[in-house]
């Protein structure tokens, strides 16, 4: 069966990336806000 | 409550219940029951898979949790968007290519009829355990503002989402979610909002966030490694992962939510929102409770939120020790709050050495009314050795109800219910799904017509509606209810979420040996919860990784007319 595109970035595994991406801007941020206020 | 929050309240509920109703009118068949024709778009599966999720457990014992043990708690979903892009990729092409109703149909086509029915049994006892702890949630909040037996509360809040469950399966309780969702999203930043505005004028957002932070309740990262420690970055992730994956992968409560979507495209895409949204809801959430912990270092804090307790040691023999000890509170409560003005002048001032002098003492002078509390909570138990001691669950309920205007009280307390009513119905679709697919339909009547069916589902969700009633009035005893939900899915997703990876995975592997493997593996993961082994999140990776070690292994010596169904 062939796979059907996503609506935006081309490809599942371009999708992919964005949500580890944002995981790890998240994590990273969350540190730093830690950091900061304790 | 006023007038003005009681119409709020009722004329949100009543309308959501009935456009739901209205809208999965004209429903004549199971897969319109159970899947909703399989015609949703992403967003209404999105919405629906992160409604399912947010119970009204998150909602009221989230900022309770945070109060009294930090943000550390959201580290709990760092797994999740990992997890969502696994079941992108594996799980969603073979349930909807082999288009199944429930997950573990998938089993009885992969290995045997033993290994579907052990798999979906384990289910059904973890689902419905807590869709109980879920009617719960909800009944509390009745019963504090009214005043009310919690029993009946309890059937009240059970019994209006059996009612258009029962009505629309699925198609309601994804078009209701919808709503329930965009409500809670707005009702979140509102209650957000108004924490700060009800702070000291000289106190804004940032000035919040430092007394906060200084009292360790900003601690959202933790990356040292411990295996006992419940939540830390890497058990979040890695233990996250497993318990997010096997939630979602294999609960037929969430299953069957992205089953409706009308493609695997739009499947993909809901998982994919849930994925990018999900921390930062959970964040909000927990943030809300934290700057309730700041609101409350300017205002006097109840010594003890859950009111029902208070009222039974003011009317025992233990009366005049307790309103000593309420005494004692307030006065620790006046010295710790001239500590605060100081850590804030030196924040405001940049002093590094007056900010951790501050700070030193701040943390001394909570120390003291923490203290109180406990001896608190030992008085209550030596009244009743089965008083309620744990208090988490009321701490927002009383903030909402005691300083909020009128009318986002009402709003508030009807984002509890939605959030409840939207994960309990989920569940008891999900729960009446497995029932009538994988044991009703195969054991009990196989050739039955759509109708008989279709009535089947129906008295399901009515019976597993009762069920969880039950289980409801004895939610109580369980402590926090959000790590309650947790622990007691940690006891059994790790076995289920093994048997669905072997099944993807180990390719030589067959039913025996997997379902020998499931069961000695359940009964380890009971033992090392019993014996406190590791903490829960843990007993995810342990639960997965062992039956596919053991399933493997038994593959190996198991005599090849037993291995081979």
């Amino acid at each position: 069966m062939q796979e059907e595109k996503p609506p935006f970035f081309g490809t599942w595994n371009n999708v992919y990336m964005l949500v580890i991406s944002v995981l790890v801007i998240l994590i990273i941020g969350l540190y730093i806000f830690t950091k900061h206020f304790s | 409550m006023s007038t003005i929050d009681w119409l709020v309240l009722v004329v949100t509920i009543l309308f959501i219940v009935l456009y739901g109703i209205w809208k999965s009118r004209g429903t004549k068949n199971i897969k319109g029951f159970l899947l909703a024709d399989k015609k949703l778009p992403w967003y209404h599966v999105g919405l629906s898979v992160m409604a399912t999720q947010a119970s009204a457990i998150t909602f009221l014992s989230g900022p309770g949790l945070a109060y009294s043990d930090g943000l550390r708690f959201v580290q709990f979903y760092f797994g999740l968007p990992l997890a969502m892009i696994v079941i992108c990729i594996t799980f969603i092409p073979i349930f909807k290519n082999l288009n199944v109703y429930t997950a573990y149909e998938y089993l009885e086509k992969r290995f045997d009829n033993k290994t579907r029915s052990f798999t979906a049994f384990l289910f059904l006892l973890q689902r419905g355990l807590s869709t109980g702890i879920t009617i719960y949630a909800p009944a509390i909040v009745l019963s504090s503002i009214l005043g009310f037996n919690i029993i009946y509360t309890t059937l009240f809040s059970g019994g209006i989402v059996i009612l258009y469950t029962v009505y629309g399966g699925t198609k309601a309780v994804s078009h209701t979610q919808l709503l329930q969702m965009s409500i809670i999203f707005a009702g979140l930043f509102l209650a957000a909002y108004m924490v700060v505005h009800l702070l000291p004028s000289d106190i804004g957002f940032v000035e919040a966030l430092h007394i906060a932070g200084k009292m360790n309740k900003l601690n959202a990262i933790d990356t040292h490694f411990d295996w006992n420690n419940r939540y830390n970055l890497w058990s979040g992730i890695i233990g996250g992962f497993f318990l997010q994956l096997s939630y979602f992968g294999t609960d037929q409560s969430q299953v069957g939510r992205y089953l409706t979507g009308k493609s695997i495209e739009q499947s993909r895409l809901g998982l994919v929102m849930n994925g990018l949204l999900k921390i930062p809801m959970q964040f909000l959430i927990l943030l809300i409770g934290t700057l309730v912990f700041t609101f409350y270092q300017y205002h006097q804090p109840p010594v003890f939120f859950n009111h029902y307790e208070v009222d039974r040691i003011e009317n025992s023999i233990y009366k005049n020790e307790f309103k000593k000890l309420e005494s004692d509170f307030a006065n620790a409560h006046n010295q710790k709050q001239q500590h605060v003005n100081e850590l804030v002048s030196a924040v405001n001032s940049e002093n590094k050495s007056a900010i951790e002098d501050a700070k030193v003492k701040l943390q001394k002078a909570d120390q003291q009314t923490t203290n109180i509390r406990k001896e608190v909570t030992a008085l209550m138990e030596k009244n009743d050795p089965d008083a309620d001691t744990n208090d988490t669950n009321f701490i927002f309920l009383s903030f909402v109800t005691t300083y909020l205007p009128v009318g986002l009280v009402g709003m508030l307390i009807a984002i509890i219910f939605l959030a409840s009513m939207g994960s309990t119905a989920s569940g008891l679709n999900s729960l009446a799904s497995t029932t009538v697919v994988d044991f009703y339909k195969r054991m009990i009547n196989k050739h039955a017509s759509e109708h008989n069916y279709l009535s089947a589902s129906r008295w399901a969700t009515v019976g597993w509606g009762l069920f969880c009633i039950v289980v409801a009035l004895y939610a109580g005893k369980l402590g926090n209810l959000i790590e309650a939900v947790n622990i007691l899915g940690s006891l059994f997703y790790g076995t289920i979420l093994g048997i669905f990876c072997t099944a993807f995975y180990l390719k030589k592997v067959n039913g025996t040996a997997v379902f020998y493997a499931a069961l000695i593996v359940e009964c380890f993961i009971i033992y090392a919860w019993l014996t406190e082994l590791t903490a829960f999140l843990w007993l995810n990776v342990i639960g997965c990784l062992l039956v596919m070690l053991l399933s493997f292994v038994l593959q190996k010596i198991l005599p090849k007319n037993k291995a081979v169904h």
